[in-house]
């Protein structure tokens, strides 16, 4: 049952800062309300300001130049998933859009707002996280880009101020010879583990890896030393079975209430290997369909 | 995202059912009756009935799973404006607020004591919905924690707290299950039965198969939580309730609330699905309670987490030992299980007795013995979910069938066909010998499994059948009115759950009076106005009520037939009814005819009724059941061994059902079934913590049910109809065993693929876990080998 | 995008029994204009079943999940559990009360009824429109669209088979083809 609250619909980003900053921490960013009013519902929090930034023109749009793709904060997740530009720059972010939820949560959800809440068991942020994307963080104090992986702080906590808005997630599109791969596994409505890899490849051997795990843990993040063992090394199944191992090793899990934590483990090594695998694939410069 | 490619179930005859004489509907998949209300919208429930002067209930529920209250205050919820009444344990202590239909155990509202997480506590009826719950965050109540029994294990503990002084429980007014015995510590019920020489039998046997299982509390999920309006007037109830038995209900309130069964009206709308989540009284009293202290009608309607305190399945702890001969012949079977039934009793002790039933199998033994008991847990009760008992047992004594086959090196079918029992072979002494062709049907499984073809790597095949003591007390009646324009109304109390029940008694009815099934009306249930029937449940009511509706059938065709003999004087042996006529020699009198000569000017009916009540002794549990339900099914796993992820490629049901009715229908139970089957096996688990006794994954975001995304690759479904039931035609239920076999028919399936399943669901990390197991036995077996 | 909402705002209170803050919603709701004063927290299914009495679309999981209360808005489905009425604020509503015009049935409707795609009726509603927004967005989907499409859509009696069915059914009528399938 939801308790009391008037809705404020700022026409800028600036005049929702200020919204923000003025009614402190009774105010909430409202965007597509998917998490927030469930929450509400529950009455786990209770805000009775609710900053509506839909009314904010220009935070939906998507487009891809000079090697970024941008997506603002307020595209839903269908609008990603079907838009030609995603789909054609960044093919792995559509397909991983089009496995959230369900059609409802992603016609009304916002990446921004999906990010911004920080619930682990997610998808975007992972893949984000191993793109190296940025997020755009606005308020009356000014703008600041900040790399996704220091965005979330921890268990739906983020960097963000109370006072800004997340407007774009800016990702840097692959250059030539790299490959994405995502890899989930669900049991239940929200991903257990999550896991994003890339890879480039120069001539027969690895320039770059990244590897990024999620929802197995209160954040998702980088693995570096993993991808320490796979830079200059020359790829196959050894060494992403090393490469998984150490994987499940390094993860950030913690115990939660359905799948134990050496099982988690497991699921990111299993996962690792498998994205490593098809991220290596994709890279591989004869192979088409990839990013 | 697999292919879907089901052999499409539309090749039965479809579409305009029209009457076209006696028998000529049955078979036919007449189109639904309630079809197009529920596609328009049109259906209502009882969450959208509104009546004048509605005020709103909402519940507060116990924090603790065990704990005495030492003080509620409920002043300030009063003084909140919008706010009505407010309920407590205090204001039913005017009657003997106890009610349970098996054992009296339960308050309508806690009084004193607090014996799971989620028990009413206290309710308030307000204005709207929204200052009801606000009313609920001012009450205070005071506990004092006692120490709690949350698993089995734990309330079977010697020290174990005990929930209820059992020695003073009262029974039920519907246990049916003959003297009550008081048990001791936390039993609240025991079944047990013995026949042959057990221990000799085990002593003589080649092979012994033992082992410990477990099964979990699951949650039935009918997607309509439920809903209860209550309207207190002067000496009179009137209940609108999402309930399956409304006549139990019916007795209960009037008991509770000390008027005669005639004062109180219980009228069923249509309801979300039940699965027998609303078998028997659930939020009825309370809601009764709150409108009587409101002395305004109040509703009460669940939201999912609290329909999951309200009632789920049993979770069961059980051991097991089956004894072979070396050449495949079943020998003996020994069974303990312990079904936890949560802090009263609910239907505890009927899924006890049904899942000791369940226990042997359908085998030919020389010895069985069998104990069952429920045991009182401070967890949430549970009572019926679609087929109980047999759900429970069917894949621990089919994997152990299993085994056995594996090491007399026989396959999952050979040791069937060579232990299952025959057609008139006794289930269990005194009871219903067997009434179905088990072999047959489960031959039909194997074909359709393409048994004995190869398979690809981490695939595997299981079959299963099990029986079900089915049809609950056979008692239902039924009337039906012909009017005087030749359409008929039916009155008959079979709750609509969804499975159809209103459409194939409309095809009876116009079966037995040759009329277009269009002109046949059924009147959903209302105690004022429909009369008895026992429950909706058990998968009796095409069986029995349905009978009831064939005999009020009978009985009208048979006064056309008096009236043509007399006003009309033509032979009664050669009148055929035909299109709402009666025919004689290519004249035809209709009906509206015949009702107007009979009553001599315009106007008038004719009422048929139909009864239906043991054919023999009490009806009772020990001499029954009605019918055993065949619980078959077959099953095509992959398991994924990286992660431990199952996935179903094939199902295979077939639905042993005496006479299809309406064959759609019987598939669409089947497939209904067998998809919660799956959901049974591989998913579906309410999971509480041991220490405080909440439930861990009380939404829909973490108890997942089975979506389009689970569905088998494919679905073969095949009906046999050997007329053989006694219901209508030769009926007996469906809808039931479907699902019993499917979650057994996974288990073997993975067996077949190398998983020895011993607790359900079998998750991803479960089936991963026995991988391991099962891998690192190997791997110590070789190397002792080598040793 | 969306008009700007007159938010009579009063001052607010955050506990209990504040006084209420009402905005002014102007929607079309199955092709009728509606106008009501609302409190902003009043949810979409709220304000369709109780002050409409729409109650076609019902309450189940609460949480996103089961899809028992779709409702289309603007031809996209969303939960109306979780929707606040606010949001139809401009906008078209359809619900399942909606689809039948002057009597006669949607061919989805049709098609529902005649694959047996129906049992205890809670689901359909939100079946029904879902599919609705499907055929609309596409017209001939593959099995594997329908199943991603409807997956969000929970059914407890079906096993969703002849849904499947009535989807497919549906989109044949819908594109004027002879069914005899």
């Amino acid at each position: 049952m939801l308790r009391r609250f008037v809705i404020h619909e700022p026409r800028a980003v600036e005049e929702a800062s200020a919204l923000l900053e003025a009614h402190g921490p009774e105010a909430a960013i409202y965007a597509g309300g998917t998490e927030l009013l469930v929450v509400m519902k529950e009455g786990l929090a209770h805000f009775p300001h609710l900053i509506n930034i839909k009314t904010i023109p220009g935070l939906d749009t998507i487009e891809a130049s000079d090697g970024m793709l941008r997506i603002g904060a307020l595209a839903t997740h269908r609008a990603i998933e079907r838009s030609p530009v995603v789909r054609d720059a960044a093919p792995v972010l559509a397909e991983l859009e089009a496995q959230i939820a369900n059609i409802r949560v992603r016609s009304t959800g916002t990446i921004g707002g999906n990010l911004c809440f920080a619930e682990p068991h997610s998808d975007p942020a992972t893949l984000l996280v191993a793109w190296d994307a940025t997020l755009r963080l606005t308020s009356r104090r000014g703008t600041r880009d900040i790399p996704a992986e220091s965005f979330f702080t921890g268990l739906l906590e983020t960097a963000r101020e109370h006072d800004e808005v997340l407007t774009e997630i800016r990702i840097p599109l692959p250059p030539a010879r790299a490959g994405t791969a995502y890899e989930r596994f669900k049991t239940h409505e929200r991903p257990t583990a999550t896991v994003a890899a890339v890879v480039r490849l120069n001539g027969g051997t690895i320039e770059e890896a990244r590897l990024a795990v999620g929802s197995v843990g209160p954040r998702p993040h980088r693995l570096r030393g993993v991808e320490a063992m796979l830079t200059g090394q020359r790829p196959d199944a050894d060494l992403f079975a090393a490469a998984a191992e150490r994987a499940a090793a390094d993860a950030e899990v913690i115990e939660e209430r359905f799948e134990s934590v050496d099982y988690k483990r497991h699921l990111v090594q299993v996962l690792s290997a498998r994205a490593l695998a098809t991220a290596t694939q994709r890279a591989h410069p004869r192979e088409t369909g990839g990013d | 995202m697999s292919t879907l490619s089901h052999r499409p179930a539309s090749t039965e005859p479809m579409g305009a059912a029209q009457g076209n004489g006696a028998q000529g509907l049955v078979g036919l998949s007449a189109p639904r009756v309630d079809a197009r209300a529920k596609a328009t919208g049109e259906a209502k429930y009882a969450g959208d009935l509104q009546i004048p002067g509605l005020a709103y209930g909402k519940v507060l529920r116990s924090p603790y799973a065990h704990a005495r209250i030492v003080r509620i205050d409920a002043s300030r919820a009063q003084a909140l404006p919008g706010v009505i009444a407010v309920l407590t344990g205090d204001d039913v202590l005017d009657i003997n607020p106890y009610y349970g239909h098996a054992i009296k155990d339960r308050p309508l509202i806690a009084i004193d004591r607090v014996r799971f997480v989620g028990e009413p506590v206290a309710a308030v009826a307000a204005e709207d919905p929204q200052t009801a719950a606000e009313a609920l965050e001012l009450i205070e109540v005071e506990y004092e924690e006692l120490p709690a029994a949350i698993t089995l294990d734990a309330a079977l503990a010697e020290d174990a707290p005990r929930l209820h002084v059992t020695e003073l429980l009262k029974p039920g007014l519907f246990h049916g299950l003959g003297e009550l015995k008081p048990q001791p510590g936390n039993i609240c019920y025991h079944h047990a039965f013995a026949r042959g020489d057990v221990e000799e039998a085990f002593a003589k046997a080649d092979i012994v198969v033992e082992g410990e299982y477990h099964f979990p509390a699951v949650y039935q999920y009918s997607m309509e939580p439920h809903t209860t309006i209550a309207q207190w007037g002067d000496g009179e109830i009137t209940v609108w309730s999402s309930c399956q038995h409304p006549f139990l209900v019916r007795a209960e309130i009037a008991d509770l609330f000390g008027l005669p069964v005639a004062n109180v009206r219980i009228v069923v709308p249509y309801l979300g699905g039940g699965f027998g989540s609303k078998s028997y009284t659930k939020l009825e009293p309370l809601t009764v309670a709150l409108a009587r202290k409101a002395r305004r009608p109040v509703r009460i309607a669940n939201t999912v987490d609290e329909a999951m305190v309200t009632t789920r399945r049993h979770g069961m702890k059980a051991w097991m030992r089956t004894a072979a001969s070396a050449d495949g012949r079943l020998l003996a079977r020994e069974v303990r299980c312990w079904f936890d039934t949560g802090a009263y009793a609910d239907n505890g002790p009927r899924v006890v007795a049904t899942g000791a039933d369940a226990a042997p199998g359908p085998y030919r033994w020389e010895a069985v013995k069998v104990d069952s008991w429920g045991v009182y847990t401070n967890t949430s009760p549970a009572g019926s979910y679609r087929a109980f008992g047999a759900t429970h047992l069917q894949w621990i004594g089919e994997a152990q069938v299993d085994e056995i086959a594996r090491r007399c090196g026989l396959d999952a079918l050979q040791i069937r066909e060579r232990n299952l029992l025959r057609p008139g072979e006794a289930v269990r002494p005194g009871g219903k010998p067997l009434d179905a062709d088990l072999i047959g049907d489960i031959q039909k499984v194997a074909a359709a499994l393409d048994w004995g073809t190869p398979k690809p790597a981490n695939v595997g095949r299981g079959l299963s059948v099990g029986l079900l003591a089915a049809g609950a007390h056979p008692v239902s009646t039924a009337f039906a009115r012909l009017e005087a324009d030749g359409t008929a109304t039916l009155y008959v109390s079979s709750t609509e759950v969804g499975q159809g029940v209103r459409t194939v008694f409309s095809q009876i009815l116009a079966t037995e009076l040759a009329l277009p099934v269009e002109r046949v009306r059924v009147q959903g249930g209302d105690t004022l106005v429909t009369p008895y029937d026992r429950s909706t449940g058990a998968s009796r009511s095409t069986t029995l009520a349905g009978l009831a509706v064939q005999r009020a059938g009978q009985e009208l065709r048979a006064k056309l037939l008096e009236i043509a003999a007399r006003v009309f004087g033509l032979p009664e042996e050669a009148i055929e009814l035909r299109d709402g006529a009666v025919w004689h020699e290519g004249e035809s009198i209709s009906y509206p005819d015949l009702i107007r000569a009979h009553f001599g000017m315009v106007g008038g009916e004719l009422i048929g009724r139909g009864e239906v009540r043991p054919e023999k002794g009490t009806g009772s549990y020990a001499e029954g059941p009605v019918f055993w339900e065949v619980c078959i099914g077959g099953a095509e796993v992959e398991v994924d061994p990286d992660t431990g992820k199952v996935t179903v490629r094939k199902a295979v049901s077939v639905a042993d059902v005496g006479k299809a009715i309406n064959p759609r229908l019987v598939k669409a139970q089947e497939m209904g079934g067998w998809l919660q089957g799956l959901g049974n096996a591989l998913f579906e688990e309410m999971i509480y913590d041991e220490q405080t006794g909440q439930i861990l994954n009380a939404t829909l975001f973490d108890y997942h049910v089975p979506t389009i995304a689970d569905l088998p690759a494919s679905f073969v479904s095949t009906i046999v109809e050997n007329e053989d039931g006694p219901g209508p035609y030769g009926a007996k239920g469906v809808g039931e065993g479907a699902l019993a076999g499917a979650t057994a028919a996974i288990v073997t399936a993975l067996y077949d693929a190398g998983v020895r399943v011993t607790e359900l669901p079998a998750t991803p990390e479960r089936v991963w876990r026995w991988l391991r197991e099962r891998d690192s036995a190997a791997a110590g077996g070789a190397q002792s080998a080598r040793e | 995008m969306i008009d700007r909402l007159d938010t009579r705002e009063t001052e607010s209170v955050p506990a209990t029994g504040e006084a209420a803050t009402t905005i002014r919603l102007e929607t079309v709701v199955n092709g009728r204009p509606v106008s009501a004063e609302i409190e902003p927290r009043t949810l979409l299914l709220d304000f369709l079943r109780d002050r409409l009495g729409l109650t076609g679309a019902k309450r189940s999981c609460d949480v996103q999940v089961c899809g028992v209360c779709t409702v289309l808005l603007d031809g996209k489905p969303v939960s109306a559990c979780s929707t606040l009425a606010y949001e139809a604020h401009g906008r078209e509503v359809l619900t399942i009360e909606g689809l039948a015009r002057f009597g006669e049935l949607h061919p989805i409707q049709q098609a529902f009824m005649e694959r047996t795609a129906i049992q205890c009726g809670f689901c359909t509603p939100g079946m029904i429109l879902t599919t609705k927004a499907l055929l609309d967005e596409n017209p001939r989907p593959t099995r594997e669209e329908i199943a991603a499409y409807l997956g969000g859509n929970l059914c407890r009696c079906t096993g969703y088979w002849m849904i499947i069915e009535a989807v497919e059914h549906a989109a044949r009528l819908m594109a004027g083809e002879e069914d005899r399938s």
